[in-house]
């Protein structure tokens, strides 16, 4: 299911697929996290393609729309010390530039 | 190596936090009309959100030191200075007219000879305060002048109205927060609804008549014997705001952005609420273009009530998953 009226780019990764999320810094206005980057996951479903949120932050003329998608980590996966409970999990979205394929 | 890539003061999930107070306290009149200006300047694309949210993480150690409205309703200023919508001077001359307008009261007082009856036969005494104060009594803060010019240059340019603002003011007062537990009512009611708003939550919603004001998408959660769904946005405030209204304090909170994503059995126990161990906790960190609507489990007892009734049940803070509906026995 897609959210968004953008069909184009077809995403590259698909659900259940173990993704994980770039290491590196970012610049300026950026939705990914600092706690999650490196983490494991998998993708839990592909929601769409948006415009680029770190463009449209500098208000870029033409953002680049890019897929987006909600990826499922274990939280004893993101947190080495979690006290919760083995089962917990955290779901966050990830634009399609901040993923790799493990 | 994780501290450096923490990308500014907003970026706060997985840090150390105090205790959250769990009350809401609500917002004053000039809150409302500043968050009313950025809703309607962002609905309008004058100013896009990211670009808003942008300005407000360049803040640094100042973002969190300036409450929520005041850092939002600056970040608007900034934005608008760096696009060249206006001037200094400009903005300068805006906000002096605000301040003169507003020290002169809205309304002509009648001659007092006319009215000592109001007052035990004593002559009224004209308090420069008497149109001036929100429901604590409190005068506006100065950035309150800021959004008055703001809103003043902007409708001058032609690139939003007045009455968008009041209709952002009015919708989320009286509009929005209803409309999640109508949605939650009717899921309750309809087994039929309910999967169609967990399929796909935005058209069943838009099925049910509602027009979402809002570029976002909706996800509906729902709760069950097996997961507990909570919400966050560790990045700012992300909240289905067309569905709930404005976000509580709590949710904007340091506390909150920080703690829920890596301790939220330990934020849910100071809201009351106790998950078993065999149940799972799912955070969804609300940080891009989805929204997230929780639909609570529909408590024990209520087999026999009206969609009204069951309405009746359903608080905020249920929806955003940090507290059950309590059964009725």
């Amino acid at each position: 299911m897609s959210y968004s009226h953008e069909h184009e780019p077809i995403p590259k990764h698909a659900e259940a697929e173990r993704i994980q999320v770039t290491m590196r810094d970012s610049r300026g206005h950026c939705r990914t996290p600092a706690y999650i980057r490196g983490k494991i996951g998998v993708i839990e479903r592909y929601c769409g393609n948006f415009e680029n949120p770190e463009q449209i932050a500098v208000a870029h003329p033409a953002p680049v729309v890019i897929p987006l998608y909600r990826c499922r980590f274990l939280q004893k996966d993101v947190w080495p010390d979690y006290c919760g409970a083995d089962s917990d999990t955290l779901e966050l979205e990830v634009y399609e530039h901040w993923l790799e394929a493990i | 190596m994780e501290q450096d890539l923490k990308m500014g003061p907003h970026d706060v999930g997985g840090e150390d936090g105090d205790p959250i107070d769990t009350n809401d306290s609500g917002m004053t009149h000039w809150e409302k009309f500043s968050n009313g200006l950025r809703i309607a300047v962002s609905a309008s694309k004058v100013v896009t959100l990211d670009e808003l949210r942008c300005s407000a993480e360049s803040f640094g150690d100042d973002y969190f030191k300036m409450p929520y409205f005041e850092r939002n309703g600056l970040a608007l200023v900034h934005r608008c200075l760096e696009r060249q919508l206006f001037t200094d001077d400009e903005l300068k001359a805006a906000r002096e007219s605000a301040e003169i307008r507003f020290n002169v009261p809205v309304i002509d007082l009648p001659n007092p000879e006319s009215f000592t009856h109001l007052h035990d036969g004593e002559p009224h005494h004209d308090h420069e305060n008497d149109f001036q104060e929100d429901e604590a009594g409190e005068g506006p803060p100065g950035y309150y002048f800021d959004m008055l010019a703001v809103a003043d240059l902007l409708v001058d340019r032609g690139l939003i109205t007045m009455a968008s603002v009041q209709q952002k003011i009015e919708q989320f007062d009286n509009v929005f927060p209803a409309r999640g537990i109508a949605v939650v009512a009717k899921a309750w009611s309809d087994p039929k609804f309910r999967d169609f708003l967990v399929r796909d939550a935005k058209n069943a919603i838009i099925d049910m008549g509602l027009q979402l004001e809002s570029f976002a998408d909706i996800i509906c959660m729902p709760q069950s014997n097996d997961t507990h769904h909570m919400v966050v946005c560790t990045l700012c405030s992300c909240y289905p705001r067309s569905l709930l209204g404005m976000p509580p304090s709590w949710y904007k909170s340091r506390s909150y952005r920080s703690r829920v994503v890596h301790e939220p059995r330990a934020v849910l126990a100071e809201f009351g609420t106790i998950v078993p161990d065999n149940v799972e906790v799912r955070v969804h960190d609300s940080n891009a273009d989805m929204r997230y609507l929780i639909l609570p489990q529909r408590p024990k007892g209520t087999d026999d009530w009206s969609e009204a009734d069951l309405g009746k049940l359903i608080s905020r803070d249920h929806l955003v998953g940090v507290r059950v509906p309590e059964d009725v026995i």
